[in-house]
């Protein structure tokens, strides 16, 4: 069958991805190497550096593509995507918020508490943009992102001015929560975005049909039977928590949502008992390949992700504007 | 009430009864102490003006409005106390509009009213292929919804809605009883031939227990398809009864605002209905 198949395809897809990372770096790596064991040092870099960072990237590409799925399910359209909406730079204002104000009021501050603090964040700008571009179950799409520019500029620069006043060591750079970095990722951090992400996917998942349903409408939806209500509801925490968190650990990366779920529908259509499970390994797929060639293209050096999405997703999203030229937004 | 219904069933249990609807949004009234009773099994039809609120009424009868006052019993049970998800298995509706913007095929699109009902693809296929007959879009069934006509995307939508409520075997006598459709204009955009046709199978499908509730704008078929007519005048009800009594010149004017005149063409069961102002 179509579907399966297309499981296997990525699932394969992924594999490969992730042993062409796996493989490359200063430290030379060669298959046979794996064979025959590893050395010492061999064995900490792949580990302790290049596993996680794969695992990592695997996850929040997973997790971002499937952000955008449900967001578009939410406002019924293929442009809603957390970065183009304000969902993930707010985000990013929410964990600097709290390394600030935590190293003010109770000292050292806990991923957790970051990871916390960008999923309030998140829901907050989802539930404003849904307040500001849905009116009586009918979305607008041009007031979507127009109120995304707003708020991705208003946090962007709040995030940026508290970066730049205060000297905490935790902050990083602007550059971090700008572009993303999969550098210096650890296991528990992975092991973090892996449990909840996992736990949200599989949660999303199971209400397949009411998202199905949700894209003829929000009066359909209701007269078919679900708990609207609560579905919008659900759709904008599980959502924020899959954008929160990744923010949190690695930053705004772009255009993951907007890419893989418009073609997964190209490939298998909008139903999405298939939509979810392959944006998933798509979201995986491209986020291991771009983090590869971030790496590997300017050896030594790293070419930020966010900055390679950028160059990918931009003209994307022109190419999906165009086409919509004349049909309306 | 003015002609109210002559034949009156002793029990309400595949009824929609509601008394002293209100409704208002922002403080602009748009029911007031509506008051009827839809009897299952029936083909009705909501008449008034624009904004006389029958979209109101519909939303109210279907529970996508709560009304301010009043009370509605659907199936002899208080609407207010019964689930959507309990509601969906029983009464499926079509919006005036619909926003579809993803490309689904048709045949995917008519799945999810059965998926509705719980029912998957290998459990439904008989009934899918019937509904697919009875809108006539078997033929486009793998084409994308996006890609059709307007008329063709109404009948794909409507046979949606269809799937929503169709029995495991829709040739019983009594395969819809104490079910319901409401339809907000399905008529509009449809051409001639597939107007006639569906219109048909409202009535037959009607005489196997299925109560339709429509709003049409087309006096003519209000009289070809309609049992009875609620007739709407500024929120409230102007009159209610069988279609031969309250559908009068009269009470058109009254409703409407123009003048009609009536005329029994020979060969036709039912006498039509013309607007006598604006002639050239």
């Amino acid at each position: 069958m179509r579907n399966t198949r297309s499981l296997w395809i990525l699932s394969t897809a992924l594999l490969l991805a992730a042993g062409l990372s796996l493989q490359s770096g200063s430290v030379v790596l060669d298959w046979q190497d794996i064979w025959t064991g590893l050395s010492e040092r061999q064995s900490l870099v792949v580990w302790e550096i290049r596993l996680p960072r794969i695992v990592m990237a695997a996850l929040v590409g997973a997790g971002l593509a499937v952000a955008g799925v449900s967001l578009q399910a939410l406002f019924r359209n293929p442009l809603a995507e957390p970065g183009l909406i304000g969902v993930s730079s707010s985000a990013a204002l929410g964990a600097v918020l709290v390394i600030v104000l935590g190293g003010v009021l109770w000292g050292e501050v806990q991923s957790w508490q970051m990871s916390l603090a960008a999923f309030v964040m998140a829901a907050a700008a989802t539930v404003v943009i849904y307040l500001i571009a849905t009116r009586k179950g009918h979305t607008d799409v041009a007031l979507m992102l127009l109120a995304g520019v707003a708020i991705n500029a208003v946090a962007g620069a709040l995030t940026g001015l508290l970066i730049t006043v205060s000297s905490d060591v935790q902050l990083r750079s602007v550059m971090f929560w700008m572009m993303g970095s999969f550098s210096g990722v650890s296991w528990q951090g992975v092991s973090l975005m892996g449990v909840v992400g996992l736990i949200v996917l599989a949660r999303l998942l199971s209400l397949s049909r009411a998202l199905n349903a949700l894209l003829l409408g929000e009066q359909n939806c209701l007269h078919m039977g679900y708990a609207l209500q609560s579905l919008k509801w659900q759709i904008m925490g599980l959502s924020a928590v899959l954008v929160g968190i990744s923010v949190s650990l690695v930053g705004v990366i772009g255009f993951v949502g907007l890419m893989v779920p418009h073609m997964v529908r190209l490939w298998v259509g909008p139903d999405h008992r298939m939509l979810i499970p392959l944006s998933a390994l798509g979201g995986a797929v491209l986020l291991v390949l771009a983090d590869w060639l971030a790496k590997s293209m300017m050896q030594p050096a790293e070419l930020p992700i966010g900055l390679l999405m950028a160059l990918l997703g931009g003209p994307f999203f022109l190419m999906m504007l165009l086409k919509r030229r004349g049909v309306g937004l | 009430m003015k002609g109210s219904s002559a034949q009156v069933s002793s029990d309400f249990k595949h009824d929609i009864v509601f008394s002293d609807l209100n409704y208002a949004i922002d403080g602009k009234s748009l029911l007031e102490d509506v008051s009827g009773r839809f009897e299952g099994g029936r083909v009705h039809s909501i008449l008034g003006q624009n904004g006389a609120g029958k979209s109101s009424l519909l939303r109210c009868l279907t529970k996508e409005w709560h009304p301010i006052s009043g009370d509605i019993r659907f199936n002899g049970q208080t609407l207010q106390d019964q689930s959507y998800r309990e509601l969906a298995l029983k009464r499926s509706v079509l919006p005036q509009n619909q926003e579809l913007a993803f490309s689904f095929q048709v045949e995917q699109l008519v799945m999810l009213g059965f998926d509705a009902q719980g029912l998957a693809l290998n459990e439904c296929a008989t009934q899918l292929d019937d509904v697919l007959e009875a809108c006539d879009i078997r033929h486009l069934a793998q084409r994308d919804y996006l890609t059709l006509s307007g008329g063709e995307q109404k009948r794909a939508q409507l046979a949606r809605v269809l799937a929503q409520i169709w029995p495991q075997n829709s040739l019983a006598d009594d395969a819809f009883t104490g079910k319901w459709l409401f339809l907000d204009e399905w008529s509009d955009g449809l051409d001639l031939k597939h107007q006639v046709c569906l219109g048909q199978l409202l009535r037959q499908w009607s005489r196997q227990g299925l109560g339709v509730v429509m709003i049409l704008h087309d006096l003519n078929q209000i009289m070809q398809w309609a049992d009875q007519c609620l007739l709407l005048k500024a929120g409230q009800v102007h009159s209610q009864g069988d279609v031969s009594t309250v559908m009068t010149p009269a009470n058109i004017e009254a409703v409407l605002g123009v003048k009609v005149g009536i005329w029994q063409p020979q060969g036709s069961a039912v006498p039509m209905l013309f607007p006598l102002q604006g002639q050239r």
